[in-house]
């Protein structure tokens, strides 16, 4: 991790956000809203930023590329397993001693029109191809199209992104759905993808496990990849309902069946659950009475939803979370925590300063002084100036206030006057 | 502009997608013609099992009702069938074309992964963020943003109690907004005469502006009586304390009509409304004990500024992850720009400690500034006089003055 060398000092003030301050803002929030910054007067700072902040957007395009690929694998396997029929329906017909002519035909013509099919749908697939890699295609062109322009407009749906992201984490699909239609963003966000895993959370809610399992079948070979347990925990919870109900003959039939598999790898998980065969499900046996809780089914929940963002190549945790948390550390101090905290600091704000409360606070290598009249950065264009009374104010802040006031300064925190002759330059680093 | 620091990456991202794209079209037109050489095939062996019929006619079984081609003829058809399919292995060139597309599909997905990071997420501390919490920031940002119907949403979803004085004061907040569109300032107004009193000064200087926005208005879309009119009732009670900005507004009547090509063509700016809505905006808000871009957006915005730094931090950390989880301070600065800035935080350049109650920045004769305990251990605890580390000027304890920042 590079440091930074101190340069030595006479006033210099080594903040590191470059970029003239002629242009900076009269209100530090203006800044933010980027209403008031004209696209000429953006420093190079902030593009570089934009570019940087770019590079967190893996999960924007990832998504649904993995969505394309998944559909891709199925038409093609629709395509091969379809031909494949077909070339063993030749293959029978040959090989049928006995075939009359006009079933020969018959099969040929059966042949025939199951091409016809697939032909048909090969071309409705196509065309969900197509629409997928459209979308992977508007992605990278939203992304591309960052820049000083559109900048604020640009953060705005960047912002919204990260709540519907939240909003479908949370299963809260109608305030995505409204989010998303109130900036036309429908194409950015991953609705359609969370509502895939809606089914699946609804029915284990239910305590089915049914599309679970079905989810598991259609994504075998990537699950299988990352040698996902899922499906076997599914496995698990079946048997173990089964047991609840004194099921035992169809529970060990069951486990033959669906369990065994798994025992080469889970063998330890498998005896335990298998000896719920000699408790009842109203166990007071610590070890057993937790398998038969109703919070496995939620644990069943969250397994899903990690599997589920693994596989698309999302974060396990919410975007806004991530963003949140790294915004809360890098914004606080304790100071944030006084009374006079100004409200502009997000972290004036009780529910702000909750959460931040288990975050480290942030750190700086060099001072950076804020003028309490102006708002404004007190560096070497802008150097403070102490009064008699040791209170700091900017250079421009009291400038100005001399001048209106042939030549006095009025000390807005104690009431103290004095001249502006008086004021003494402060040299900070 | 654009953001020429990503704009290679991101165009090798575009390149890579593009092969993805042509290797998809050709991928789909193999199989298209795949399709039609087999149905083509087995088309011709119905043709050919149907018209051996014909040709056969004359061998037509008289005893038989069957009118059949003779079986070795279309069982020779059938096999010869079978042969073609083998000999154009429709699986294989099937198989051809979707291995190409694989491996420009894995191209892409390298290139997807150099060029983006793929786990932001490594910075992320378990702790706990309570959702409530959360879920008031949210709300507060949809209300600051006008989305009052997601806001509902999101109380139903959620199960989060209503927060109706909160969404009131917002809602009033957009109607003055929505009226201003329309270049109506009453609600504006209205607003300030009624907070008049906690406005103080800054309440007379936002009428006054939002009259002589609107005298403009009247100026420029009504006539020149009409103005006037406004300018008696609305200006003059304001004329002793702003005479001057009220002499110069007057002096725009002379150029009604042509105002955009006069001395006075900024009052015609049309984004003087703009601001005169962020500066409404920003009023009502800080009335509210609130930033005008909402908090959740100004600490978002931090956020994406910082993720990097924290990201690479905690990859340099990774092999300790107990250190990371368990520090009350960040090890570097994360750099954000200056309109994060909030507070004035000294660091003192020889000990590099934070300034705090305990430990003051000082003030020393020469004009340089250190931290009360490095001004200790430099004078051997208020003992000696000592050297400026900065210029060589002596200086002693008693000579140091506390700042207040």
């Amino acid at each position: 991790m590079e440091m930074e060398t101190d340069a030595l000092p006479n006033g210099s003030s080594a903040s590191s956000t470059t970029g003239s301050t002629t242009s900076a803002p009269a209100t530090p929030t203006a800044a933010i809203t980027a209403g008031a910054v004209s696209a000429s007067a953006l420093p190079s700072s902030k593009l570089t930023q934009l570019a940087e902040s770019l590079k967190l957007e893996h999960q924007f395009l990832r998504v649904p590329f993995e969505h394309y690929k998944k559909t891709i694998r199925a038409n093609h396997r629709i395509v091969e397993k379809e031909v494949s029929a077909v070339i063993s329906g030749v293959a029978e017909a040959a090989d049928s001693a006995e075939l009359s002519r006009d079933d020969a035909v018959q099969q040929l013509n059966s042949l025939v029109s199951r091409l016809q099919g697939l032909k048909r749908k090969l071309e409705e697939g196509s065309r969900t191809e197509h629409l997928q890699a459209q979308r992977c295609r508007a992605r990278l062109d939203h992304l591309e199209s960052a820049d000083a322009e559109n900048l604020s407009e640009w953060n705005n749906i960047r912002l919204k992104r990260i709540l519907v992201d939240y909003m479908l984490r949370m299963s809260y699909y109608d305030t995505a759905i409204k989010l998303a239609g109130s900036s036309s963003i429908q194409d950015f966000v991953d609705i359609y993808v969370f509502f895939e895993a809606k089914k699946v959370i609804e029915a284990l809610q239910s305590k089915e496990v049914a599309p679970a399992l079905a989810w598991c079948a259609d994504n075998k070979s990537r699950l299988k990849k990352s040698k996902s347990k899922f499906e076997f925990q599914l496995r698990l919870q079946e048997f173990i309902e089964l047991v609840r109900a004194e099921n035992n003959m169809r529970a060990i039939t069951y486990a033959r069946k669906y369990l065994a598999p798994w025992g080469a790898t889970h063998m330890k998980e498998l005896q335990r659950v298998m000896a719920t065969l000699a408790f009842k499900s109203n166990t007071e046996c610590p070890t057993y009475k937790v398998l038969f809780e109703a919070k496995q089914w939620d644990y069943l929940v969250d397994q899903f939803k990690q599997e589920f963002c693994r596989l698309y190549g999302m974060t396990l945790e919410p975007l806004l979370n991530i963003y949140l948390q790294a915004g809360l550390s890098a914004l606080k101090t304790p100071f944030c925590y006084e009374d006079d905290c100004t409200k502009e600091d997000p972290l004036s704000q009780e529910s702000f300063r909750k959460l931040a409360l288990p975050l480290p606070y942030s750190k700086q290598h060099h001072s950076k002084l804020v003028c309490y009249i102006t708002k404004e950065l007190m560096d070497t264009e802008n150097p403070p100036l102490v009064l008699p009374n040791g209170y700091v104010y900017s250079t421009k802040a009291l400038e100005e206030m001399a001048k209106k006031n042939d030549g006095r300064i009025t000390c807005p925190r104690t009431g103290l006057v004095c001249n502006y002759t008086e004021v003494i330059k402060a040299y900070i680093s | 502009m654009s953001t020429s620091s990503l704009e290679m990456p991101l165009s090798s991202l575009r390149d890579a997608f593009d092969r993805v794209g042509k290797k998809q079209k050709l991928s789909i037109s193999k199989s298209q013609e795949v399709i039609d050489q087999v149905r083509h095939e087995v088309e011709q062996a119905l043709v050919d099992i149907q018209s051996d019929h014909v040709a056969t006619w004359a061998l037509v079984d008289i005893q038989s009702d069957d009118v059949a081609t003779s079986p070795i003829d279309q069982r020779s058809i059938l096999d010869e069938l079978r042969n073609k399919l083998n000999m154009i292995a429709p699986l294989n060139q099937l198989e051809g074309s979707q291995k190409e597309l694989n491996l420009s599909l894995n191209k892409y997905q390298k290139v997807l992964d150099k060029t983006l990071n793929p786990d932001i997420s490594k910075a992320y501390r378990n702790v706990d963020f309570d959702p409530h919490t959360l879920h008031q920031i949210i709300l507060n940002h949809f209300y600051r943003e006008g989305l009052f119907d997601v806001a509902d949403s999101l109380i139903q979803e959620a199960g989060e109690p209503e927060a109706i004085s909160l969404r009131l004061k917002f809602v009033e907040l957009h109607e003055i907004l929505e009226a201003m569109k329309l270049r109506n300032l009453e609600p504006a107004l209205q607003w300030v005469s009624e907070n008049f009193e906690q406005l103080k000064e800054c309440g007379l200087f936002l009428k006054l502006k939002l009259h002589k926005l609107q005298f403009v208005e009247i100026l420029q879309k009504r006539c020149q009586a009409d103005a006037l009119d406004y300018a008696k009732t609305y200006l003059a009670p304001l004329a002793s304390v702003h005479m001057d900005e009220i002499q110069k507004l007057m002096g725009c009547l002379l150029w009604v009509g042509k105002l955009d090509s006069s001395p006075y063509s900024e009052l015609v700016d049309p984004s003087n409304w703009e601001k005169m809505t962020e500066e409404i905006t920003e009023q009502f808000c800080s009335f509210l004990g609130q930033s005008s871009p909402s908090p959740l957006s100004v600490a978002l915005a931090a956020g994406i500024e910082g993720l990097p730094t924290l990201l690479k931090l905690a990859t340099v950390m990774a092999a300790k992850k107990q250190e990371w989880l368990a520090m009350k301070q960040l090890p570097v600065p994360v750099e954000l720009g200056k309109e994060f800035q909030y507070h004035s935080i000294f660091v003192c350049p020889v000990s590099r400690e934070q300034g705090s109650e305990e430990n003051p920045p000082m003030l020393l004769p020469c004009g340089h500034v250190l931290c009360k305990h490095s001004i200790h251990k430099l004078s051997k605890n208020s003992t000696r006089s000592f050297k400026c580390p900065y210029c060589p000027q002596d200086a002693s304890v008693t000579q140091c003055r506390q700042l207040f920042f």
